[in-house]
């Protein structure tokens, strides 16, 4: 992991929507896989979660959103993944307005995320194996084509040696593993880690984060929302800082904490 | 579509005996709720013969005249006898009606007082057996209107009386059956509601996983058949375990035999287990249905 300095700029120069041309010094122009719009979340009882928030996450991208207790992040979470729908103003992913999809086609959305959380929320009557295989078999996949997979996902996080192993058996960190072999077996676009290392010692939880950071050199977009000033300083990577709801910062290379 | 039922079935089987405790629990209590409606509903049915038993006596007695001739007796039997509202006619003749009284003197220990009369003073009669006791009036009216009829034995208050009575027995016993319907109804679809209340982690998870609804729902709907299944089987091996011994105490209780065994036999599988299955798989589709709709 390198310390280099990097400059404070905003993310996205050189896109097209800033009026500027790409130059040759810049990545190609990438998709930009989740994009909100002016959201506002706004519960019955009042409570605005989120106010006037944008956001433009491209394809490949691997941002932290770091924020006190309340700020908005799992709010944030759940419109992506539309379990709940914005009060105003857009959240479309990969193409598609969440709000204007009909309750049948969210499923076949929701198999594009990949999520992870902080209580792992894995199947406890399931083995390791049995609990990745299970986003597969939701989604109807051929048995023949399952196996495969599964293996895979399991090697990717390096758990193949306890694959027959229940929940219960495991470590937290082994669960949380699990839980990433989950999100990943289905090739998602986007991974969405909520608090992945809430529950975990640091030493594990370092591990963790290396494994989401090489899930993302494969090319799998990555938001994790995170309480470890540490890392997310120490990483260097686009962080997102919500406080009261809206988006109080957007750099890359920014520290948990404003820097100054 | 088929081998998405059959997967749904072979996940449903999964999960009723990976949540055995709870499943067996539900069986128990559908078991119960199910043995309470099949009672309550062979009681009924025994009540309704009891009652149709005792409308059955009810009977219009016409005393004939001891001039009629036998073509006039044969006569007023014949029209009466077609009457719609009349089940059967007999007569009896003046020689039957006095073995009868002299029977029944007898039988009570009381003196014979015709033995000092040379001729039979009683009457030779029709007894007109009713298919509907309401229905005494109008042939009352027939026969009071012919001639070779002297006299009909006025029933009416004896039976308004058995009709009132009658009717109230059978709307208490349909209002009782409706009240065990309602609660047997209320009771299995809040089971298979806990039942699937303990599941909702497992829910949740297969929502973010992307599961569609109907994947999440049919396994559910098919354990809530097979709970409701398992109850009836069992509700219906018990009863017939007891159906002997249950049919006696009918026959005492009621001194009718309860129909014959067969009809009631079919009414009460069908009952139980439409009642069984048919509110297993409302309840638990009704169930799962409030995680779904977010």
């Amino acid at each position: 992991m390198t310390l280099d300095a990097v400059t404070d700029r905003p993310a996205h120069e050189g896109s097209p929507e800033r009026g500027l041309e790409p130059g040759p010094w810049d990545p190609p122009a990438r998709r930009d896989l989740l994009v909100l719009n002016d959201v506002t979340k706004r519960y019955p009882n009042g409570r605005e979660a989120l106010r006037d928030v944008d956001l433009v996450i491209p394809e490949g991208d691997f941002v932290f959103l770091v924020g006190p207790s309340g700020a908005g992040k799992s709010t944030l979470m759940k419109l992506i993944i539309r379990d709940e729908l914005a009060t105003s103003g857009e959240v479309v992913l990969d193409g598609e307005d969440l709000a204007r999809l009909p309750r049948r086609k969210v499923p076949r959305v929701r198999r594009k995320i990949g999520t992870v959380f902080q209580d792992y929320k894995l199947l406890p009557g399931k083995t390791v194996r049995e609990n990745v295989a299970f986003a597969l078999e939701v989604t109807g996949t051929p048995r023949g084509r399952i196996r495969p997979a599964v293996e895979r996902a399991l090697r990717h996080v390096g758990l193949t040696g306890q694959a027959e192993q229940f929940p219960r058996q495991l470590s937290g960190g082994e669960q949380q593993r699990t839980a990433i072999a989950r999100a990943l077996v289905h090739d998602p676009r986007l991974v969405i880690a909520d608090e992945p290392t809430g529950n975990l010692d640091p030493l594990i939880s370092w591990e963790i984060i290396q494994l989401l950071l090489r899930i993302n050199e494969l090319g799998v977009t990555v938001l994790m929302a995170t309480h470890d000033a540490d890392v997310v300083t120490a990483l260097r990577k686009r962080v997102v800082a919500l406080d009261e709801g809206r988006v109080i910062r957007d750099e890359i290379g920014g520290g948990y904490h404003r820097r100054g | 579509m088929i081998g998405f039922l059959a997967f749904s079935v072979s996940r449903a089987w999964q999960g009723f005996w990976r949540n055995a405790a709870m499943s067996l629990a539900a069986t128990a209590t559908m078991t119960l709720m199910l043995l309470l409606l099949a009672g309550f509903f062979i009681v009924q049915n025994g009540l309704l013969a009891g009652l149709a038993f005792v409308e059955q006596k009810v009977e219009v007695v016409a005393d004939l005249r001891a001039t009629a001739t036998e073509a006039d007796v044969a006569d007023v039997r014949a029209r009466i006898a077609a009457l719609p509202e009349v089940r059967e006619v007999t007569f009896v003749s003046k020689e039957e009606a006095l073995r009868r009284y002299r029977e029944a003197r007898t039988a009570q220990g009381e003196e014979d007082h015709t033995r000092y009369v040379d001729d039979n003073p009683l009457r030779a009669s029709l007894e007109v057996k009713l298919r509907d006791p309401a229905d005494f009036g109008t042939v009352m009216d027939s026969l009071r209107a012919d001639p070779a009829v002297e006299r009909v034995k006025n029933i009416t208050d004896l039976v308004n009386r058995v009709i009132t009575v009658t009717d109230f027995l059978r709307t208490a016993g349909l209002a009782i059956l409706a009240v065990i319907g309602a609660i047997v109804l209320f009771i299995i679809i809040n089971t298979i509601r806990l039942a699937v209340v303990g599941r909702a982690e497992e829910i949740e998870i297969m929502r973010l996983v992307g599961a569609s609804d109907a994947f999440i729902r049919w396994p559910f709907v098919f354990e809530g058949a097979l709970v409701g299944l398992l109850g009836a089987a069992i509700t219906l091996a018990t009863i017939g375990a007891f159906a002997d011994p249950l049919g006696a105490f009918m026959f005492d209780f009621f001194r009718v035999l309860p129909i014959r065994v067969g009809a009631i036999a079919r009414d009460v599988s069908l009952l139980v287990l439409g009642s069984g299955v048919g509110l297993g798989v409302v309840g638990a589709w009704i169930s799962v249905r409030t995680y779904l709709i977010r």
